[in-house]
Formats: structure tokens, C-alpha cells, sequence
């Protein structure tokens, strides 16, 4: 299904932008028409590992996308957005990933009701949007894939301008439901009572994003609930209950940019806290700079994060019996499973602004992790020394 | 013979400035605003700033957007094509309306009202339309 879509969605674009206007498709005041596509080419020069999906061989469909959108005023005040998307990549489905109604009453302040993204960090909003950013990909170690990217409830954002700077705050509240995959395992998740707030700061070359995001969320593993109910029914209550597969998470982000004409420099940070198991506590951070010298811009970036699972209980008693042994055994072995994704990346690229709404982009990236981690591997030989270089050229375009 | 040559090149500056000036132009009623660069940057950002002024702009490739965007936006063209790819994408802001030229420009902002565009400095203005900011 995906794949029909995908292609029914790339024959509307081409369609579209043999007649589209170079930045957007206006068929009337009201009714505008846009959209965005991506072709990445990525290649792993390590035969002993996966890394995203990109192995030693070039491959086109792993983050390859396009985008339409279409945006009906219905009224001054009222308006109606969709956004359809066509992933090449087996990971993310293709839909809808925005429907909602957009209500603004005034002109600092704004209303969005319905399916939207979610604004987890300073990119995730754009994270398919690669014409917004000066990278080929927004690094794992950031922007960890098993974030959700939409979510559907009511978003609030109001601008509040001065003559010293302008201050804009968001806030929304929804919920979430859908499969993710997570430590390597593709799980239901829902996640009710979903809000945050988001503030943006502009002042004079400086932006600052700072937000708080946090929500309850359950997963359905059939298989640990049925064990963490054994050894609840045995009395090992902490072991029971640290195989929790519904708990509160919460996400912490600060980001800071600076950019003149000349350069650009741009971090951020973000905690990721989950109390229940498979989700790790993950701090990630990034820092980029960049030159411009129109129309290329060139950067390097470093990003690291290292995560931390919840240590095993030790109610189960061992080398009393065999029975006991055993049960000790498998509930350690879930634990002994969780892939440990501490890493860090090493990026030089360069963004050609070819003309307006078309960029080429090169880059390469050391990612190295720990002998005794995942660090985002998928490993195929376990003599796999945790570094490999990845190649990405991206074709970024908005239309 | 110094002196002479100093004076060339102080001259030759004082013209290139003064071609590369830029003047923000509103339709409105109220002669008196002056905004600041600042709040300039943020109605061409898409930042509302209480007077209910509509920003329109110049194609990319225009030589007098180059030098607003360097002057005043203080970014590349591609950083600010990225920007409004940014806004547009989530649903934050609009992009200005372009228009052609600089002449069209002026017919615009005649014809709209709080509509605001920016012009090269050496363009005669009719006195219909409000000068809020200059920068040499």
C-alpha cells in the first residue's frame, strides 16, 4: 500500500511542477498548492554494518521523500491545511501527516486544531523538509528516529514582537496513537495527555528555542506484560514492575543559532526521560558552524548522545532452585538485550544553492561508537569495530 | 597627488553608498513612523508589528533585494529561502507576496493600503506613500 501510494503521490508532483512556480503553485487567492521532495543517495564504507539503513552499496530509498500540501483560506480567519507525504523508506509510513483547521483571530495569535507535527525539536517539525536545513540528515544522535512526527490535538502560538526582539510561545495538547519502533522493536504505542510549551526568542543574530514536551505512554508487548504478570503472581514485585510497559515521558530541548551573512553557528541539546522499559534516558546533543560564500555554504558538526537504561531489580533469588535460576535468567536476558545507543558523529558537508528552491548537498560523517554498543549499528559481524564513514548526497527541493 | 587619490576613492565610496541605499516605503496614513532595523527585519520575516502593514518583496535574483537582505535581513538569499520553507511547512507564516520589479513595486504599494515594499534610495517617490526607514 505504501508503495502505491508513494507512487501516486510522485506522478501528482511531477505533475505539479512541470506547471508550479518556482517556490509555490497559487491557483487562486484562496487555494495554494506546495510542496517538497528530497532524493538522498547514502553509502556505508563498512561491509560489517548497517547504520539507518544505508550499507555498503548506494541506496536511493531510504530517506527519499516527497511532500504536497495544500493550504484553502476559508475565510479571513479560518483555514484548512493537508499535507501528504510519499516516503521511499520502508521505516515511515506514507499518508497524511497534517489535516487541520487553522483559526486566527488576531494576527499574533494562532489556533491549529487537528493532525500536526510534533514540535518535539528545533527541526522535528521540518525533519522531511531538508531545504530547511544546511545538513544532508539531521544527526541520529539528535534526532532519534523513534520520535513520533505527528500527533492529533489542539496547538495555541502566540507572537509576541517588541523593539528589542520578538518572543513566540506555543503550546499544544493531543494525543498519539500508531506503530513505532523502538530498541529494534516495532511496537503499538499511545500516548494520551500529550502537551508542551515552546518558546522561541529572536534577538538581534541570536534565536533561542527552548521546550518542555511530556506525555503518558503505554506500548503493547504481549510477550513482557504476560512475564512481568509471572513474576507478579510469583511475589517479585520490582521485577515485576520494572518491565512496565506504560510510563510518563518528557523531553527537554534547548537550541541556540546565530547566523550572519558570513557564517552560522547552531547547537542543541535535548533530554529524553521514559520510566518504563525499552525506552532509554538519552541526552543528545549537537554543535554545527558553517561559512557562506554564496551560493555554497560549507559546516562541520560534531553530535554525541549517551543513553542509559533502568538497572534490573534483584528480587529474584538465584542458585536456590533451578526453576528460579531460569526465571532469573530470562528476565536478565531482556535486559542484556536492549541495544545501547551511545555514539557520537564527526560531519563535513557543502549546501549548493543551485537557484531558489533547489539545493545539492554533500557530506561525510565519521559515527563511531563503543566496542560494546549498538551506537545505531545494525551489526552484521560481531568483529565490527564501531566506526564507519557514511556518505550522503542529498537533492533537496521545494516547489 | 595623494590627496587627489584619497579623494577619488572617498568620492567613489560616497557614490557606491549612496546607490546601494535602500528606503523602506509604506501606504499609510500616518506619516509620523519611523520603524527601527530591527522591527523592519521582522515585518520582512513575517512578524506582525501592530500596525497592520503587509510586507511585499522582490524576485530573489532582484540586485536591490540582494542588498536589503545583506543590509537589513542580514542573511543569504538561500538562508532566507530556507527560512520561509521552514515557516511555510509548519504552518507558521506566510511568504510575502513578490512583485516583478521596482516599478511594479510602487504601482503596489499605491494601489494597496498598508501595503510596505523596499526601493533603491534614487527612486522618486509620489507623496501618496510614507517613508518608515532608510538605510545608506
Amino acid at each position: 500500500m505504501p508503495w502505491r501510494l508513494w507512487n501516486f503521490v510522485l506522478v501528482c508532483g511531477l505533475a505539479l511542477l512541470c506547471n508550479a512556480h518556482p517556490i509555490y503553485a497559487e491557483t487562486s487567492d484562496k487555494l495554494q498548492f506546495s510542496g517538497f521532495a528530497r532524493v538522498v543517495l547514502g553509502y556505508l564504507d563498512d561491509k560489517d554494518a548497517e547504520y539507518l539503513n544505508y550499507d555498503n552499496s548506494v541506496s536511493i530509498d531510504n530517506e527519499s521523500l516527497i511532500g504536497l500540501q495544500a493550504d484553502y483560506q476559508m475565510m479571513d480567519s479560518l483555514a484548512i491545511t493537508g499535507q501528504l507525504i510519499g516516503h521511499s523508506g520502508e521505516q515511515r509510513d506514507s499518508g497524511i501527516e497534517w489535516l487541520y483547521l487553522t483559526y486566527a483571530p488576531t494576527n499574533t495569535l494562532k489556533l491549529k486544531l487537528g493532525r500536526q507535527r510534533t514540535p518535539f525539536l528545533n527541526y522535528s517539525d521540518v525533519i522531511d523538509v531538508g531545504y530547511a536545513y544546511p545538513w544532508a540528515t539531521l544527526p541520529q544522535q539528535t534526532y532519534p528516529r523513534h520520535f513520533f512526527s505527528n500527533f492529533d490535538g489542539l496547538m495555541a502560538s502566540y507572537e509576541i514582537p517588541s523593539t528589542l526582539f520578538v518572543m513566540n510561545i506555543e503550546g499544544y495538547w493531543g494525543y498519539f496513537k500508531d506503530k513505532v519502533v523502538v530498541s529494534e522493536r516495532e511496537m503499538e504505542a499511545k500516548t494520551t495527555g500529550f502537551h508542551g510549551l515552546i518558546s522561541h526568542i529572536s534577538f538581534k543574530n541570536w534565536t533561542l528555542r527552548g521546550s518542555y514536551h511530556q506525555g503518558t505512554t503505554s506500548v503493547t508487548l504481549d510477550d513482557v506484560t504476560q512475564f512481568s504478570g509471572l513474576l507478579n503472581q510469583l511475589g517479585f514485585s520490582q521485577s515485576a514492575d520494572s518491565l512496565a510497559t506504560t510510563g510518563v515521558t518528557e523531553v527537554f530541548q534547548f537550541s541556540a543559532n546565530y547566523e550572519t551573512v558570513d557564517y552560522f553557528v547552531r547547537g542543541e541539546l535535548n533530554r529524553i526521560k521514559a520510566d518504563f522499559i525499552f525506552v532509554p534516558d538519552t541526552d543528545g546533543y549537537f554543535l554545527s558552524t558553517g561559512y557562506n560564500y554564496f551560493p555554497f555554504s560549507s559546516y562541520i558538526s560534531y553530535s554525541k548522545n549517551t543513553t542509559d537504561y533502568e538497572e534490573p531489580a534483584s528480587d529474584i533469588p538465584t542458585g536456590l532452585s533451578p526453576i528460579l535460576d531460569g526465571l532469573s535468567y530470562n528476565y536478565l536476558n531482556i535486559f542484556e538485550q536492549l541495544p545501547v545507543n551511545s555514539s557520537e558523529a564527526y560531519t563535513l558537508g557543502t549546501r549548493w544553492d543551485i537557484q531558489p528552491g533547489l539545493a545539492l548537498k554533500g557530506e561525510v560523517s565519521l559515527i563511531k561508537g563503543a566496542d560494546n554498543e549498538s551506537a545505531f549499528f545494525d551489526i552484521k559481524n560481531t568483529a565490527f569495530d564501531r566506526e564507519a564513514l557514511l556518505y550522503l548526497i542529498a537533492l533537496e527541493w521545494v516547489f | 597627488m595623494l590627496l587627489i587619490i584619497v579623494a577619488f576613492i572617498s568620492l567613489s565610496g560616497r557614490i557606491c553608498f549612496a546607490n546601494n541605499a535602500i528606503t523602506v516605503v509604506a501606504n499609510t496614513q500616518d506619516r509620523g513612523i519611523l520603524l527601527s532595523r530591527h522591527e523592519v527585519r521582522n515585518l520582512f520575516m513575517g512578524t506582525p508589528l501592530g500596525y497592520d502593514f503587509i510586507a511585499i518583496t522582490l524576485p530573489p535574483e532582484n540586485q536591490t533585494r540582494v542588498i536589503f537582505n545583506t543590509k537589513v535581513i542580514g542573511l543569504t538569499e538561500s538562508r532566507i529561502q530556507s527560512y520561509w520553507a521552514q515557516m511555510r511547512f509548519t504552518g507558521r507564516k506566510k511568504v510575502p507576496r513578490e512583485v516583478a520589479s521596482e516599478q511594479l513595486v510602487l504601482e503596489y504599494l499605491q494601489n494597496n493600503k498598508g501595503a510596505v515594499g523596499y526601493l533603491p534610495a534614487s527612486l522618486t517617490l509620489p507623496d501618496d506613500l510614507t517613508v518608515i526607514y532608510t538605510i545608506l
